[in-house]
């Protein structure tokens, strides 16, 4: 219960990134596309609970990174195709860069926790 | 720059919102069924059962119902979608009740449109800053003798001057004074008015010309005649154009240069004139006490610290001044408070102040009506609250009714109020200035946005409230009989009521006491007969000689008479006086005694026949006749208040009296008449000392008032053909405009009528709405009663004792009214004490009758429910259960 919390916790705040970096590696994809992906290449450690996604589609899409249009899907059916703008493709570089930025200072400042009860010991 | 094509993304949604339902829902719909068709099949390629793969689809995906409604909310501005939304739910309720709609939106828009009205009253007098510089600075100075009532007297220049050099809280001090002049123009001589200044008014007061400049004290040394002209006079008569600036007039028979023109609507104080002069300081001479004062306070000083100096100060100059005048006082008054005086100050709150408790029964009834109309709307809000509805959502809801009836309300009700505003510029009291310059500003517009604010929110709120805090469960038996609103409901509305009717009698004892003032003054006998009598100046020219006047007076009076209509005529100095004069007179007292004292008083010539053509009644003696004149015994008749004054209890027929000291050298007056007093300040003060004189024993005025009671059907024609007889008489002799004597008489009442109109109108709008709550209130009662009432009848009651029992209940609430009111409408009688004329604030009588009105109203209002009540069939009552 606790674990599922804690993965939907750490998925709101990335999921931008997520969706971004998903449309720009595999280019336009569905909505459903997009969540399956998600989930294969966090290999199954992050759940998200699908149905967020599309307010998140939404939102992305009032910004202005993502277009939209309906086309028809690999099994002939219609579905919303959703791809990255010129726009959300800066906005993936930031966002990686912001993302990369907080990780190594958490990773440093959790390095020097490590190290520094050995020291006292001595 | 991401934030605005956000919100830009979202007001696309909502205006296609507004368009019906939206392609982005079913856009929605498809994507999502699309999803789960996805998910279910690659869920049975991974070998679940078809009912298995459905339910982990649904059960991945989570919530479909909170996706669309985040979904909903992020693609438009749902505040606005749901603002939409409830203000078409309130019209469609609104329309379903056309009764309760017409009614609330009625009584608003009258609260509301009075109420805005009165406001623009308030600004334009008291409110808006007058049109000078830093006006919180400018003072009215006053010379007054408060131990023989000599207040508002004008002062002498030389006195000016020394409270100029002495004053350290004033910066500066202007002198003004009215001036009759005279215009010669191609149609002949004409009085104009006119306005004498000292050359630092201006500067003193900080206003500009429009065109031109203004004097100054160089060129009014030099004895330069330069005059200012009014806005009016140059577009009415000079055409507007800029080239009259420059140009001569004729003024007085003297060339006068026009070296500016005055901004529109510019007065000095209450002083208003055409042509402005300037007049310098005569040296060495005290001058005459004839001038209005005004002055400034330096920056920082106060009214207090100016009149403590000037005070103060006196004491250095008095010795100078001769010995009459030496125990004068100088008062310093504000001149936001000589404008508009305490009294009418006073006033006008008062009636703001009634307007406003006429707006808060308004919106209380509305309030009350909506209350029971809310009632019957428990079960539908407690179906919202299942369904998920928030209690702010809810709220909004609820508001929303209130606050449309409010808007529709104040855009009629400002309508209202242009009308309004239109009536009052027209038939308001002349004496307040700037009465007439009320109108819808932006400032006004604004007031009546607040009041509708105001208004929606007393009426929206409470219903919203009172039905939150009931318990919101679904309907059962319980929320059958809540449904009648229970007793926290009923109490409210009946509050409403008592205080509907608290309010109501303090307007009515206000009007009441103000009717018993009007009609106190009414009684007032102003010792003449006003009706028909036209009023005209009549003015000879400067040039003629004394016994050339009188002739002319005598020329002019016998070709009036002669007029066919012309039923009586007469001449006057002057009827209505502005100020008293203190005048030392040296009475007679018969065993060659005499005493001398200082009366506030007149004097007036007077034609022969004149106190018989007014209609005052000669108490005593005899009139003037043709016997007496300029040869013959000096003789006066003098009027009762001045017997009394200098002969207590003694005739004063035969008496002789002088004016001034008993050494000066005027001469002795014997009285051979008394007349009832004449009301020459109005009905409502005190009648003063006056005598009269006759015209061919005094020396002839500069003008004279031309009395004559016509009855003539125009009177303007009547007015041109005496003007042209006068004309032919002499040419530079000139006849003012006619007025008529009931309208000058009534002038002095008619800031006491309005006062007294508008309080009557807001007492009946304040009553006719107390009857509209308490009539709504019982029906309202007799409605969730109306089981009660059957078991009554069905245990055996007679319709007799409902009757009674429903106009009981009624009576009861107008009665508490009453109650609560009375000792508020007491204590503001006491406060507006001034405004009253012989009677009392308290007096038993007027409150009695008063407090019978709205019994009575409660009453009437009452019978038709309760007679309706008798006849209701106990089986049909029962059945209800």
């Amino acid at each position: 219960m606790e674990n599922a919390r804690n993965k939907a916790e750490v998925l709101q705040g990335t999921l931008i990134l997520l969706v971004l970096q998903t449309l720009e590696s595999l280019g336009p994809l569905h909505g459903y596309g997009v969540a399956r992906r998600i989930e294969q290449i966090s290999q199954e450690t992050l759940q998200l609970n699908q149905g967020t996604l599309y307010p998140a589609l939404l939102r992305m899409e009032q910004e202005g990174w993502i277009t939209s249009c309906w086309s028809t899907s690999e099994n002939n059916r219609k579905a919303k195709f959703y791809a990255i703008s010129a726009t959300g493709r800066k906005r993936l570089v930031r966002e990686t860069e912001d993302w990369r930025r907080i990780s190594s200072t958490i990773e440093r400042f959790l390095e020097l926790q490590t190290s520094s009860p050995a020291k006292g010991r001595s | 720059m991401s934030w605005a094509s956000v919100q830009a993304a979202r007001l696309r949604g909502l205006l296609r919102s507004f368009r019906g339902r939206t392609h982005l829902d079913d856009e929605l719909d498809d994507e999502v069924q699309f999803h789960l068709e996805m998910q279910i099949e690659d869920n049975l390629k991974a070998g679940m059962d078809p009912a298995e793969a459905k339910q982990a689809a649904r059960r991945s995906f989570g919530s479909v119902a909170a996706m669309q409604q985040s979904y909903r909310e992020g693609s438009s501005i749902t505040l606005i979608e749901e603002a939409a939304q409830d203000l078409r739910y309130a019209l469609r309720l609104l329309r379903l009740s056309p009764g309760f709609a017409f009614t609330a939106v009625m009584v608003l828009t009258l609260a509301i449109g009075a109420n805005t009205a009165m406001f623009s009253v308030l600004n334009t007098v008291l409110l808006q800053p007058l049109p000078y510089h830093a006006p919180e600075r400018l003072a009215v100075l006053w010379t007054e003798d408060p131990s023989r009532n000599f207040r508002e007297g004008r002062s002498a220049l030389w006195d000016v001057q020394q409270w100029r050099a002495h004053s350290r809280s004033l910066e500066d001090l202007a002198t003004y004074d009215a001036m009759s002049m005279f215009l010669t123009g191609p149609g002949g001589v004409e009085q104009i008015t006119g306005a004498g200044i000292s050359p630092n008014l201006l500067p003193m007061l900080g206003v500009q010309p429009l065109l031109g400049r203004g004097f100054t004290a160089e060129e009014v040394a030099q004895g330069q005649r330069h005059i200012l002209i009014s806005h009016g006079f140059w577009q009415a008569r000079l055409g507007g154009s800029p080239g009259a600036l420059g140009t001569t007039l004729t003024v007085n028979n003297r060339p006068s240069q026009i070296i500016g023109i005055l901004p529109p609507g510019f007065q000095v104080a209450r002083l208003n004139a055409d042509i402005w002069e300037a007049h310098g300081r005569p040296e060495g001479v005290r001058g005459r006490e004839a001038w209005f004062v005004m002055g400034r306070l330096r920056p920082g000083a106060t009214f207090e610290q100016a009149q403590a100096d000037i005070t103060a100060g006196a004491s250095q100059w008095r010795e100078q001044l001769p010995a009459e005048a030496r125990g004068r006082t100088i008062r310093v008054v504000p001149l936001n408070l000589y404008l508009v005086g305490a009294q009418s100050r006073m006033g006008l709150w008062m009636l703001g102040g009634g307007v406003f408790c006429v707006f808060l029964i308004a919106a209380a009834n509305v309030t009350s009506l909506s209350l029971a109309r809310s009632a019957v709307r428990m079960r539908e809000i407690a179906m919202r609250a299942a369904l998920g509805a928030s209690a702010a959502r809810i709220l909004r809801q609820l508001c929303t009714e209130g606050f449309l009836l409010a808007l529709i309300a104040g855009l009629c009700g400002t309508l209202l109020a242009s009308v309004f505003i239109h009536l009052i510029r027209a038939f308001g009291p002349d004496n307040l200035p700037r009465l007439k310059d009320a109108a819808l500003d932006p400032l006004v517009l604004a007031c009546a946005l607040a009041i509708t604010l105001l208004a929606g929110i007393l009426v929206g709120l409470p219903p919203a409230l009172a039905l939150l805090r009931r318990d919101l469960r679904p309907s059962g038996a319980e929320g059958g009989r809540s449904v009648s609103g229970g007793v926290g409901v009923r109490r409210v509305r009946q509050s409403l009521v008592v205080a509907d009717f608290a309010l109501a009698i303090m307007l009515l004892a206000g009007a009441g006491l103000l009717i018993r003032s009007w009609w106190n003054v009414s009684g007032v006998d102003p010792g003449f007969r006003s009706e028909r009598v036209l009023v005209m100046e009549l003015s000879a020219p400067m040039a003629l000689s004394v016994p050339a006047k009188q002739s002319l007076y005598q020329q002019v009076l016998e070709t009036v008479q002669a007029l066919p209509d012309v039923e009586q005529a007469g001449y006057i100095g002057e009827l209505f006086k502005q100020n008293n004069r203190q005048e030392m007179v040296t009475v007679d007292q018969g065993n060659n005694g005499t005493a001398s004292g200082r009366l506030q008083f007149s004097a007036e010539e007077i034609s022969a026949h004149l106190l018989q053509a007014l209609g005052t009644p000669l108490l005593r003696g005899r009139p003037f006749s043709n016997q007496d004149r300029p040869e013959t015994t000096p003789v006066a008749i003098i009027n009762d208040a001045m017997a009394r004054r200098s002969w207590p209890g003694k005739d004063p027929l035969g008496r002789r009296f002088k004016l001034g000291p008993l050494d000066s050298a005027s001469p002795w007056y014997t009285v051979v008449g008394v007349v009832a007093n004449v009301r020459a300040q109005g009905p409502e003060r005190e009648a003063f000392p006056q005598m009269f004189v006759p015209l061919a024993q005094s020396t002839p005025p500069r003008t004279l008032d031309l009395f004559l009671r016509t009855a003539a059907k125009d009177p303007q024609r009547m007015a041109n053909t005496i003007r042209k007889a006068v004309h032919g008489l002499e040419k530079n002799a000139s006849l003012g405009a006619a007025a008529s004597l009931e309208e000058q008489f009534g002038a002095y009442t008619a800031e006491r009528r309005f006062q007294t109109a508008l309080l009557i109108a807001f007492s009946l709008t304040a009553l006719l709405m107390a009857a509209v709550g308490i009539n709504g209130l019982i029906q309202y009662s007799i409605a969730t009663r109306t089981q009660e009432i059957g078991v009554r009848l069905a245990v055996g009651a007679q319709t007799g004792e409902i009757f009674r029992m429903i106009l009981a209940e009624g009576l009861k609430l107008g009665l508490i009214g009453i109650a609560v009111g009375m000792p508020v409408a007491l204590l503001l009688g006491q406060a507006g004490a001034n405004l009253l004329f012989g009677v009392s604030p308290t007096d038993p009588a007027t409150l009695l009758v008063v407090s019978i009105l709205p019994v009575a109203v409660a009453a009437a209002s009452c019978v038709v429910p309760a007679r309706r009540a008798m006849r209701i069939d106990p089986i049909l009552a029962l059945r209800q259960y």
